[in-house]
């Protein structure tokens, strides 16, 4: 069968123009595209698994005149896995058509960062996600939620335009907005404009990846926005963000900005754990936690030039975030895990995320402590399992207080669908040769 | 005190981004300065890409206007995504404004605006029609055309506060441009061999039936512009008070 990666970016944008027209069915309709992309996302795994990475050229001219789309395990796995949590996610939206609209935007979007190889169509997807976002935040249409939403926006606009700015130094040294055109040639980049360039758009990426001192809209919008959004925000929109940002590392490929990211990374880390340490508000709490993670992912990806674990390490910590956490923030609407679903739920996605063998989250902190160990940087092995610790406290907390609790979520089940995948994908070891795929750049 | 910090902050970052914009390189643009490469077959090319728009537009596209070629074909997926963030922040306005609840009436606009703007508004549709019409070869196109056409609508919201766009029409014609822009994508994929490839043959470059999709996309963009902008504006409208 002949696979093409756009349809996966083309048809859920073709039906949110659709959904207008469709307005009682739209929940159904929604529904049956998320799952279709999603079991096209497992094709376009199987078949790049297979054949190594795939390239589709857009409008008929070959890259960089014209637009392409690049394909590698990682970024098929992580298009599966953001499709499948918004599946699952889904069915617990309440709402009307136009939110069914902007939450398929948002994963369609969401994908497009994943699977482009553009820079400045990646810069488009980013836009349309975190417009999409922007909505769903403030859908609420409460005071907390509005608050949140102005916070994400004002920061997000001012993010995006930074990522602009970066994307067109480039151009303007380079003429060419192809990522691996660009990675092929920036050797011949003047290092000052390569770096004014890197830390643009590294401002501007990094604030929709929760990036330490860019990250002052993530309480709020999480705090503020309805449970199943501020899931949405932590599988979508940060998952592909990231993995954006590990393709900026691999662009620039210079040992200072993987050094740059892995400060960067021990920065966020330890503020997001220590945040999330001092906090009561559950919501608040997994939202800063949700910071370290992110953190966590960035140090994994900042030693992919010295060490092979670093891949494996951040693939298996975004399947435990992505899932995990995803379904702690459904949870969240209620205080307590009243029944068995939301009981296991929260238990399983406690003990993936402080990394209980043999969860995902587990797999990912001992491939990162192997890499670490590899490169005998013990300071940030130290660090690390510091805010491991710092994280069972809190974590271990959380559970006390909520298995007390008799109420119980609506959205439990498909919480515990969520975490489910999250155990399948640590239990199946095979997954570690998949993830090691290279990165394309 | 937080304010001097601020202005501080904000004005060393201000210096900063003025002195390291004032070293970048002004590199004399000369077509074989550079090259560059393609990532699939890892050949390189002895051109630049801006060379390459400016030399090859009207051969491979059937446009004479770059510029529209540029965002309509070489870079389309682009303009499809923009098309999507105007959308999704035209949806999103519906989705958090709902209709206000009467509202301070407004006084009347007097009445030579009243009878000005009626006089003028069928000279302003048609302007962003041609606008967005001859996209592909005058300087214009469906955003700029959707937006003169928006600004007609917005003029008639001034001068008559009772006026109101029709939701459902205004809904639908948006519906309909953005399946046309997407479908057209895929018959790119189905007749020809890539997502938004040009399947209509060329034509004869300068004339108004030439340059294959371009036209038609143009189009779908100018309505789709249009109604989504004027939709805004009318959103914001319902809730003033």
């Amino acid at each position: 069968m002949v696979m093409h990666p756009v349809l996966m970016i083309a048809i859920p944008l073709l039906s949110a123009f659709i959904m207008p027209l469709i307005k009682k069915a739209h929940r159904y309709f929604a529904f049956s595209i998320l799952l279709l992309n999603t079991a096209l996302s497992i094709l376009l795994f199987a078949k790049v698994y297979n054949e190594g990475a795939l390239y589709e050229t857009i409008a008929g001219f070959s890259p960089p005149v014209g637009i392409y789309l690049a394909v590698d395990n990682l970024s098929a796995l992580l298009a599966f896995l953001i499709n499948i949590f918004a599946t699952i996610n889904f069915l617990t939206s309440r709402q009307d058509f136009r939110f069914s609209m902007l939450y398929l935007l948002g994963v369609a979007g969401a994908t497009g960062i994943v699977l482009t190889g553009d820079i400045f169509n990646m810069f488009v997807f980013f836009e349309i996600t975190a417009v999409a976002s922007y909505a769903l935040v403030a859908s609420k249409k409460d005071r907390k939620a509005t608050e949140g939403a102005i916070k994400y926006m004002i920061l997000g606009s001012v993010g995006s335009v930074f990522m602009l700015v970066g994307i067109a130094i480039i151009y303007s040294q380079l003429k060419s907005l192809n990522l691996y055109d660009i990675a092929a040639r920036i050797s011949s980049m003047d290092p000052k404009m390569m770096w004014l360039s890197f830390s643009f758009l590294l401002t501007g990426i990094g604030v929709e990846a929760e990036l330490f001192p860019l990250n002052g809209w993530v309480p709020d919008a999480y705090e503020g926005a309805e449970s199943n959004i501020s899931s949405f925000l932590s599988f979508g929109p940060s998952k592909a963000s990231i993995y954006a940002i590990a393709r900026l590392l691999i662009i620039f490929s210079m040992s200072r900005t993987y050094e740059l990211a892995l400060y960067l990374g021990i920065v966020t880390l330890l503020v997001g754990e220590l945040a999330a340490f001092t906090q009561k508000n559950t919501k608040r709490m997994l939202a800063y936690s949700s910071i370290g993670q992110m953190g966590l992912i960035l140090i994994a990806f900042s030693l992919m030039d010295k060490t092979s674990y670093a891949i494996p390490a951040a693939f298996f910590i975004i399947v435990s975030h992505a899932s995990a956490k995803s379904a702690l923030f459904l949870l969240s609407d209620k205080d307590g895990f009243g029944d068995m679903s939301s009981k296991y739920a929260g238990l399983a996605g406690v003990l993936s995320l402080i990394g209980m063998p043999p969860l995902a989250g587990f797999w990912g902190k001992w491939y990162l402590l192997m890499g670490v160990a590899d490169e005998k940087i013990w300071a940030v092995a130290a660090i690390i399992i510091f805010s491991a610790v710092i994280e069972a406290i809190y974590f271990a907390r959380y559970l006390y207080k909520n298995m007390e609790g008799k109420e119980s979520s609506r959205n439990s089940i498909p919480a515990a669908v969520m975490v489910s995948i999250s155990i399948v994908m640590g239990i199946l070891p095979i997954l570690y040769n998949m993830a090691g795929g290279v990165l394309n750049a | 005190m937080r304010k001097v910090a601020a202005i501080v902050i904000a004005s060393a970052f201000f210096a900063i981004l003025l002195i390291s914009f004032y070293q970048i390189p002004q590199s004399g643009y000369s077509g074989s300065e550079y090259y560059y490469s393609n990532p699939i077959t890892g050949s390189h090319a002895n051109e630049s890409v801006p060379s390459h728009y400016i030399s090859g537009t009207k051969n491979e596209t059937g446009a004479v206007n770059a510029v529209t070629a540029i965002v309509v074909e070489y870079r389309g997926f682009d303009t499809l995504g923009e098309v999507t963030v105007l959308f999704t922040a035209a949806t999103g306005v519906a989705f958090l404004l709902h209709k206000g609840k009467g509202g301070k009436k407004r006084a009347e606009a007097n009445l030579i605006l009243r009878e000005g703007s009626k006089l003028v508004l069928p000279f302003i549709l048609l302007a962003g029609a041609y606008i967005f019409i001859h996209g592909h070869l005058t300087p214009g196109g469906g955003f700029p055309g959707g937006a003169v056409i928006a600004s007609g609508f917005l003029l008639m919201m001034l001068s008559y506060p009772k006026f109101f766009m029709k939701e459902k029409p205004v809904s639908i014609t948006e519906s309909f441009a953005g399946i046309t822009f997407a479908v057209i994508g895929l018959l790119g994929l189905l007749f020809a061999s890539s997502f938004l490839e040009n399947f209509l043959p060329l034509g004869n470059a300068g004339y108004l039936l030439s340059a294959g999709i371009i036209p038609v996309i143009y189009i779908a963009i100018g309505f789709k512009v249009g109604s989504e902008l004027s939709s805004i504006a009318d959103k914001f409208k319902e809730v003033q008070k």
